[in-house]
This record gives C-alpha cells, sequence and structure tokens, in this order.
C-alpha cells in the first residue's frame, strides 16, 4: 500500500525526457454516498506548466486534490505521478514522491513559530532520527542554522519583512502572510507538483495580485516546478496559466487556454446555470 | 452450573446492566447535545444517593415513618436536587468552554467529578465510611424451582425500564423532546428556528442528571450501601457503555450498558475462584472494543471539512 | 517580545535572580513549622507575584529563562543541591524533596506525551506504579544491581504501555480517554485479587544499594552526619536532570517538532510526510519510561508498594500538575509539583483537602488560564542563539 520513500532531486525521469504527463488521472472516481464528487476523471497536468483548474461550486477541484494527496482514496480509476502509481499510496508517500499543497482553509499551526510552519513542510529533507535529534548535537546545530538560512530566504522572496520575524507564533497574522507562509511550507521541500487550493481565498485584490505576482516569480526561480491552482478569481487564471481544465459535477468539460474555456457555451452554461 | 445460580447470575447482570444503562443513556444526552463529555456523570450520581440519603435521615428525625411516602420523598429530593445540579454544572463550566478545544471540558468536568467526590467525602457526616441504605422495597420474593424471584429487583427492573421508556417518549413526542433532538443534530438551525439554545441545554443536562439521581437511588436500594467512590467506578463503566453503543445514541447506550454488565457475569461466571477478576476481564475487553472499532460498535459519522 | 530576539544576547541577571529569591523562599517555606508563619509566607508569596506582575518584571525572567536556560538549569541544580545541603539531617524535608523531583520526572515523562503529542494517559500513576512493583519484584528476588533496576522499571512501563498501542493509536479525544482511565481501574484491580503481587497489602521494596553501599544507612563523612535520604536526593536529581535533558532537546528539535505538528493537525502532518504512528509510539513508550524509571526509584525510596497508591486519583494528580504548571514547558512542571507536593504538608490545615483543593484549581485555571501558570514560549531551537 504504502509507496516507498522517493527522493525528490533525483527524477524517475519518465515523465521528463519524454512528453508524458507529469499527473496522470484516468477514470477517477471518488463517491460520497449517492453523490459522485469525481465521476470517471480523466485528467493531465503537463511537466513544467501552470495549470487552472476552474469550475462551479462543489464541481470536485478540492476532492481532486484531496484524493490525489491520499486524504480520500480513489472508489475506481488510476492516478499515474512521474511514471508511477500513486492510486493505492498514503499521503506520507505521496509527499515524498514531490506532490506537496496547500489547503483552501488555511491549515497551519496556529502557535508555532513561522519557522516551524515552514520546517513542517521540510520533513523529508531533515534528519529525523531520535540519536540525531537527542544526542548529536552539534550536527543538528549545523543542519538548523542551514535550513533556518533556506526557509528565511524562501520567506523573504514573498514578503522581506516577513523574514524577519521569523520566530513569531502565526496566530496573530494576517491572512495574507499565511497564505505566504502555507505556500513556503509547501515549497520548502523542493516538490516537483504544487497543488494550490484557492490561494486568494479571503483576500484582498491588491493582496491577490501581489501573492499571483510571488507565485510567478517562484515559478522562475525554481526550474521545473509544475503548479495546478484551484480559484475562483477569473483574473487570476487569466494572468499565470498557462492552460486550464473545467470541472463540472466531477467531470472535465472543457481544456484549453483560458480565453478558448471562457468562451466556451458549456463552460458558461455550468457557471450560470443556463439550460 | 443449576438453573437456581444461573437464574441468580442472570438477575443480578440484568440489574447490574439497567444500572449501567442508566448511566450511560446519561452521557449519550450530553454528548449528543452539545458534543461533550461531562466526566462527573458518575459523581453526580454519588451526589444523588447522598441527597437520598439526607431526605431519609432527615424524614425519620421528623417522624415520618411510611416506606413509600419515604422513597417517594427521597426520590423527589434526589432528582429535584441533581437536576439542579447539572443545570448548574453546565452553566457554570460547561458552557463557558465551549469555544475552547474540547479536551478543556474533558479535564474541567474530570475535576469537577473529583470535587463532587472529595466534597461528599469530606462533608458528609462519616461520609469517608460506606453508609448504609435504607431496605424501602417490599421484602417478599416468588419462588421459581431454585431461584428465589426477589420482589424489590422485579420493581426496579421495571422502575428502571419505565424511566427509559418515558424518556424515549419525552425525545420521541412531546415538544421538548423535538427540540432537544434538534439542538443535538444541528445547533445552528435549532437556533434559527427559534429554539432556545441555553434553555434545552440546560434543560437537557438537567435531565441527564436527575437521570443519574434515580440510578444512585436504585444502586443503594440494590446494595443496602452506599460510599463516596461508587460514583467513580459507575462513570467509568457507563461512559464504557455509551461509547460502545456509539455516543449520541439512546439505544446504543442502553444496548452498551447491558452489554459491560453481560461481560462482568461472564467473567464471574467463568472464573468462580476468582470472581473479583471479572472487572480485569470486563475493562480489558472494552479496551479491546476500542482498539477494534475506535468510536464503538456503532460508529460515529465523521465530517470534517478538508 | 518579539523584537528583542534580534537584540544583543538576554540577560541571566532577572532568571538567576528570580531562581535564588524562590530558593530562599522555599528553604524559609520547609523550615518554618508555625502554621500562622506558614501562611503569613503564602501571602508574602502571592503579594510579591502579583506586585512583580504589576511593575512588569515578570516578563524580563521569563525572557532570560526562555533564552538562557541551560545556565539557569544548571544554577538549578546548585539551588537544590543548597537546600539539600541546608536540611541534611531532616529526613522529612529530604523525603518531601525527593517525592517532588521524582513526580517531576513522572509528569516530564507525561509532558512528552500529553504536552508535545497530545496523547491522553489517564493512568500515569498506574505506569508509576509498575515501576515500583518492578523496584519490588526485582530487589527482593533477585540480584539484578539496584542501577539497572530502575532501567528495568522503565522498560517494564513501556512494556505495559505497548498492550494499550493499538487503542491508544485509533482512538482520539475522549474515546482515548476512555481506554487509560479503563486501564488505570483494571490494573488497580489487578494489583489488589493478584497474592502474587502482594495483594491489598502490596510488597516491600529493598533500598537501593549499590557497589555494596547501602543507601539507607545514614552518612557520616568526617564530622558531617546527613540523613540517609540524602543518597536518594541525589539519585532521584540525577535522573531529573536526565530526564529534563531529554525532554528539552526533544522539544527543541525536529522530533519536537514532528510532535507538535501531529498534535495540532494530523491531517496536514501527513501530507507532509509524517510517519504518525511511529512519533505517537516513541512519544507514548518514551514518556512510560520515564515516569517507570521514576516509579521505580520512588518504590526504593518509600520502601514499599502497594495498589492503593496509585490509583486513577493519583493519575489526575499528575495531570493536574500538568494543566496547572502550563503543557508542554518544563519549568511549569517543576514550579507545579512543588506546589502541589508541598503545599499540603506544610499547611496541615489542607493536607486533608487537599485533592479538593487541587481540583478546585484546576478547574479555576482552565476557566480562566488556561495555557497555566507558565505557558509555553514558542520553540527556540537554540536558545540565545540569534539569525
Amino acid at each position: 500500500m504504502m509507496l516507498g520513500a522517493v527522493d525528490a532531486n533525483a527524477s524517475t525521469g519518465a515523465a521528463r525526457a519524454t512528453d508524458e504527463p507529469l499527473l496522470a488521472a484516468r477514470g477517477l472516481t471518488k463517491r460520497f454516498g449517492g453523490v459522485a464528487a469525481l465521476d470517471d476523471l480523466n485528467l493531465d497536468v503537463r511537466n513544467g506548466e501552470i495549470l487552472g483548474l476552474i469550475g462551479p461550486n462543489g464541481s470536485g477541484k478540492t476532492t481532486f486534490f484531496n484524493v490525489v494527496t491520499a486524504i480520500y482514496s480513489a472508489d475506481a480509476g488510476t492516478i499515474a505521478f512521474d511514471g508511477t502509481d500513486i492510486t493505492r499510496a498514503a499521503s506520507p508517500a505521496v509527499y515524498h514522491a514531490g506532490i506537496s499543497r496547500t489547503f483552501q482553509r488555511s491549515r497551519l499551526s496556529l502557535p508555532l513559530s513561522i519557522f516551524d510552519n515552514v520546517m513542517i513542510g521540510n520533513h523529508k529533507r531533515l534528519n529525523q532520527g531520535l540519536w540525531f535529534n537527542l544526542v548529536r548535537r552539534r550536527a543538528f546545530t549545523a543542519e538548523f542554522k542551514a535550513n533556518f538560512a533556506e526557509a528565511q530566504a524562501l520567506v523573504a522572496s514573498f514578503d522581506p519583512p516577513l523574514a524577519t520575524r521569523m520566530f513569531e507564533p502565526i496566530a496573530g497574522l494576517p491572512m495574507i502572510d499565511r497564505r505566504r507562509i502555507e505556500i513556503c511550507r509547501a515549497l520548502i521541500s523542493r516538490p516537483k507538483l504544487l497543488l494550490l487550493d484557492e490561494p486568494s481565498a479571503g483576500m484582498t485584490h491588491d493582496e491577490t495580485q501581489q501573492l499571483m505576482e510571488n507565485i510567478l516569480g517562484v515559478r522562475d526561480r525554481m526550474a521545473g516546478l509544475t503548479i495546478v491552482i484551484v480559484e475562483h478569481e477569473m483574473a487570476v487564471i487569466e494572468r499565470i496559466t498557462d492552460r486550464c481544465v473545467v470541472l463540472n459535477f466531477g467531470r472535465k468539460i472543457a481544456e484549453g487556454a483560458f480565453a478558448s474555456v471562457a468562451a466556451n457555451r458549456q463552460v458558461q452554461e455550468a457557471y450560470l446555470g443556463l439550460q | 452450573m443449576g438453573f437456581g445460580l444461573l437464574a441468580q447470575y442472570a438477575m443480578n447482570g440484568l440489574m447490574l446492566g439497567m444500572m449501567y444503562a442508566l448511566v450511560a443513556v446519561g452521557f449519550t444526552l450530553f454528548f449528543g447535545v452539545l458534543d461533550v463529555i461531562k466526566f462527573s456523570h458518575g459523581d453526580v450520581l454519588t451526589v444523588g444517593a447522598f441527597a437520598a440519603l439526607a431526605a431519609f435521615v432527615g424524614l425519620r428525625s421528623v417522624g415520618v415513618d411510611s416506606s413509600a411516602v419515604q422513597l417517594l420523598a427521597m426520590l423527589i429530593a434526589a432528582i429535584g436536587a441533581m437536576a439542579i445540579l447539572g443545570a448548574l454544572i453546565a452553566r457554570a463550566f460547561v458552557m463557558p468552554l465551549r469555544s475552547a478545544p474540547p479536551l478543556n471540558t474533558l479535564l474541567i468536568t474530570l475535576m469537577l467529578g473529583t470535587a463532587l467526590r472529595e466534597m461528599i467525602r469530606l462533608f458528609y457526616p462519616d461520609g469517608a465510611n460506606p453508609k448504609p441504605f435504607p431496605r424501602l422495597l417490599p421484602n417478599g420474593f416468588v419462588r421459581i424451582g431454585e431461584f428465589n424471584l426477589r420482589l424489590d429487583n422485579v420493581i426496579m427492573l421495571t422502575a428502571g425500564a419505565l424511566v427509559i421508556i418515558g424518556l424515549e417518549l419525552l425525545l420521541r413526542r412531546t415538544k421538548l423532546g423535538l427540540a432537544i433532538r434538534a439542538v443535538a443534530q444541528d445547533e445552528e438551525t435549532a437556533k434559527t428556528m427559534g429554539v432556545n439554545f441555553t434553555l434545552i441545554v440546560l434543560v437537557t443536562f438537567a435531565l441527564g442528571s436527575g437521570l443519574a439521581a434515580f440510578a444512585g437511588v436504585m444502586n443503594g436500594l440494590y446494595y443496602n450501601e452506599i460510599n463516596f467512590g461508587m460514583g467513580l467506578y459507575l462513570g467509568v463503566v457507563g461512559f464504557s457503555a455509551a461509547i460502545i453503543g456509539g455516543l449520541g445514541n439512546i439505544y446504543g447506550a442502553i444496548l452498551g450498558g447491558f452489554l459491560f454488565a453481560a461481560l462482568q457475569t461472564i467473567g464471574a461466571i467463568m472464573l468462580p475462584f476468582a470472581s473479583a477478576y471479572k472487572d480485569v476481564f470486563a475493562f480489558g475487553v472494552v479496551i479491546a472494543i476500542m482498539a477494534w472499532r475506535p468510536t464503538g460498535l456503532i460508529p460515529e459519522k465523521q465530517s470534517e471539512r478538508v | 517580545m518579539p523584537s528583542q530576539l534580534n537584540k544583543a544576547a538576554v540577560s541571566i541577571i532577572p532568571g538567576a535572580g528570580a531562581l535564588a529569591l524562590a530558593t530562599l523562599y522555599l528553604i524559609a517555606m520547609l523550615r518554618v513549622e508555625s502554621q500562622t508563619t506558614i501562611l503569613v509566607l503564602l501571602g508574602i508569596g502571592a503579594a510579591v507575584v502579583v506586585v512583580a506582575h504589576w511593575l512588569g518584571w515578570l516578563a524580563p525572567v521569563a525572557l532570560s529563562f526562555q533564552e538562557r536556560d541551560d545556565a539557569l538549569a544548571r544554577l538549578a541544580v546548585v539551588a537544590v543541591v543548597a537546600i539539600a545541603g541546608y536540611f541534611r539531617e531532616d529526613h522529612f524535608v529530604l523525603l518531601l524533596l525527593c517525592t517532588v523531583l521524582l513526580y517531576t520526572v513522572a509528569t516530564l515523562g507525561l509532558t512528552i506525551q500529553f504536552g508535545y503529542a497530545g496523547v491522553l494517559n489517564f493512568a500515569g500513576a498506574s505506569f508509576f506504579g509498575i515501576g515500583a512493583y518492578t523496584s519490588a519484584l526485582f530487589t527482593q528476588h533477585t540480584t539484578v544491581p539496584h542501577l539497572v533496576v530502575l532501567l528495568v522499571g522503565g522498560i517494564m512501563a513501556a512494556l505495559v504501555g505497548c498492550l494499550l498501542l493499538l487503542p491508544v493509536l485509533r482512538t482520539r479525544g475522549h474515546y482515548a480517554a476512555v481506554v487509560t482511565i479503563a486501564f488505570a481501574l483494571l490494573l488497580k484491580t489487578f494489583l489488589e485479587v493478584n497474592d502474587v503481587l502482594g495483594g491489598p497489602q502490596g510488597l516491600k521494596v529493598k533500598g537501593l544499594s549499590m557497589l555494596g553501599w547501602s543507601f539507607n544507612d545514614n552518612i557520616e563523612i568526617g564530622h558531617l552526619e546527613m540523613s540517609f535520604y540524602v543518597s536518594y536526593l541525589a539519585a532521584s536529581l540525577l535522573m531529573l536532570i536526565g530526564a529534563f535533558v531529554i525532554v528539552r532537546r526533544l522539544e527543541r528539535s525536529w522530533v519536537g517538532l514532528n510532535l507538535d505538528a501531529l498534535r495540532l493537525d494530523e491531517t496536514a502532518a501527513r501530507c507532509f510526510g509524517l510517519n504518525i504512528v511511529r512519533w505517537k509510539v516513541t512519544a507514548f513508550l518514551l514518556g512510560n519510561f520515564l515516569i517507570g524509571a521514576a516509579g521505580a526509584l520512588y518504590g526504593m525510596l518509600v520502601g514499599f508498594v502497594q495498589p492503593n497508591s496509585y490509583t486513577f486519583a493519583d493519575s489526575l494528580i499528575f495531570v493536574s500538575i500538568l494543566l496547572l504548571g502550563g503543557i508542554g514547558n518544563p519549568w511549569g512542571v517543576v514550579v507545579a509539583t512543588v506546589i502541589v507536593v508541598i503545599l499540603p504538608e506544610k499547611l496541615q490545615a489542607i493536607q486533608e483537602y487537599r485533592f479538593l483543593l487541587y481540583a478546585a484549581l484546576v478547574m479555576m485555571v482552565l476557566l480562566f488560564r488556561p495555557e497555566g501558570l507558565l505557558p509555553r514560549p514558542v520553540r527556540s531551537y537554540l536558545p540565545g542563539w540569534r539569525p
């Protein structure tokens, strides 16, 4: 059931060498009671792209993320990531394979500091041995300092003032800072695939603009990073995505560049409920 | 094993089951309505039993000698006093902690139980020692083969069953019961429908605590003795029973209560020379059941928005 | 407070000053017999704390302890030695101090389980008792060196804890509470009915002896005569130092972070690679080990063990200490243990009422100051370090 630990930095290469999609869902189905949140979904995520995942409320976008990251298990279908089948893998294994995410309802540990929260995302790159942590303090100190520098730099790339407050608890920070930190948490482990679930929720127009600039900047700096972003603000989708996939009732109803998707009659009907 | 002995064990089991079920139903009521575990429930039972005893002593000193009157007065005193106590506990300790992590409510009621227990031990005259509880039910029995079917047991079982049926009727057939079920199902919607949330919570706690008092009196009548620590044990058993049956589910609580009593009886029968181990056996089974079904035999439906 | 992190190194003086004052206060409290004087002392102590809080003096002390923790811990050890030296001939006070030290070790074990990993353990006293019973059995029936017996006590507690692993791992919240409460009741009944383990009377435990030297003999060094309890105090102090170091380093490491992560949000933690089972088991077993080892030494200290001393009510005392002191803060545990153990012994009037008082106190804390007397500060991996 568990996928063995895969080192994100040593790419299996399967997806990168050819034009195989990085993430491929085939016939993916997830039911809750009588409702099919995902209904025989086929979806490809291409290497290096920023893919927008849109659709009306309840169309299955977050459920898709949850199934990919194994919070829910699929009832039918397969998911392949970088050449490996991860359909039955558990959440920790999906993370180790190189998929990282943020949550629609920001899930940060409020009593913990900014640094702590970012480090939670860095789990696979830290030495977790009990002996190392309790006894080999000099080695631990070195690892701590190195990772602190890296975390600070990452946070600074989003918002320099925030990086001077690395040991402040999250609880007092405004929404936009929390979103930034959540994204840093997802990025610190240098994932291959980043899943962003409505990062602009709860933010003003300007804050959303800033955040999107940050995300674009990150993509430029982290070569090879692929992003799937769920969003309701169409301006964001239009601006930063290369391609879009539109879901409705758990199925894909349209795919392509934003302009073509926005003009698609079926998509308009899905959003506006026209018959 | 002879019929007589078997029947005796069975009767013991039924009596215990009834008492556990009464306590378990209380737990499940509180959980259903407020999603809280009121760990002090068992100790409210003890206070109820002692309240009844105090009423008895008071009545006797005033010259009231009729068993029936005494019993009636004791029940009214105990149930009334505990209903008030239950509502007070809800108001002072449970409702203020609704926004805190649920763990805090668990802990505060745990401590409250300790406080109640200690207050009995310290402030009731000679509270540290077991106190004899009067025999107030008729002494007769009916002979069935080798088995003496005691009338007082039959009365208590019947009374317990009536109380549970009464509770069911209250919940299913009355407006109050409807309000309680509404709040248990969905607090927000119930409030928007005009249900006075605070009042219903207080009433529910009063109801559950009254039930505990009844169970406490029953306990006293059955064993002819009460002591300050009886609630702790009964509380844990009642809680285990409620969990086994599935929290929030009245039928489950009743099932759990009788199941636990059955476990103890089986344990006692299987180990006749070491019947003290029956508790070890029963609690061991509870732990094993929790390992197998972490939210009880009738599982809780989890719905967490991710 | 956070802005001060960027300034020069935090001074140790406030913390050291507070420590010195507390030591003197404790010595006075332990020395005095008259009930009225004790009440007066209590009043003075409370007043001092209130005034200091009002003058804003408590914050520098807290910061001092947060940042200069290691040095202050060493000073605290010196303080304990000083107190022990002062009371070197007083059996009663030394016994009390040993009890404080060993209860602190046990509660530090609970801190790992409950404070960091969020694993509820309402059978702390039961595992403490398992350590003591192990001590009894091994000292009476084997020739295993007593220091090893202490280790075995810890291991036994961890092993018995393994019996509960499956239900502890699979349950949450109040369901988890039932598991350990049921176990506490189960164990007490088991010990009481079991004649092999002495039944309700319990068993005797041989005093600690090491390399031929028995801890139960009074000590004479030249003209200096000391109570035999001094040896136990030394052993208890060493055990506490060990436990304190383990807990501190655990919290100030990636392991501590893992435990916090899984306690605060298990789903998110799993999405970032955390193996929940591994860390919950580690926390539970390590915590039990500390509890058991402390229990083993405690058994030797008091010389006997019986089921009535390790009941569910006693487990609640440990939980009360945790809640009172501030969950997750080892210094809070120390302070709370001192209060909970020493106060009822000195104030004879409240001795009888102590369970009631603890319960009432914890209820007040939960209602008005749930973070406890010494709230847990934000994790600081290298105390005193500046980026």
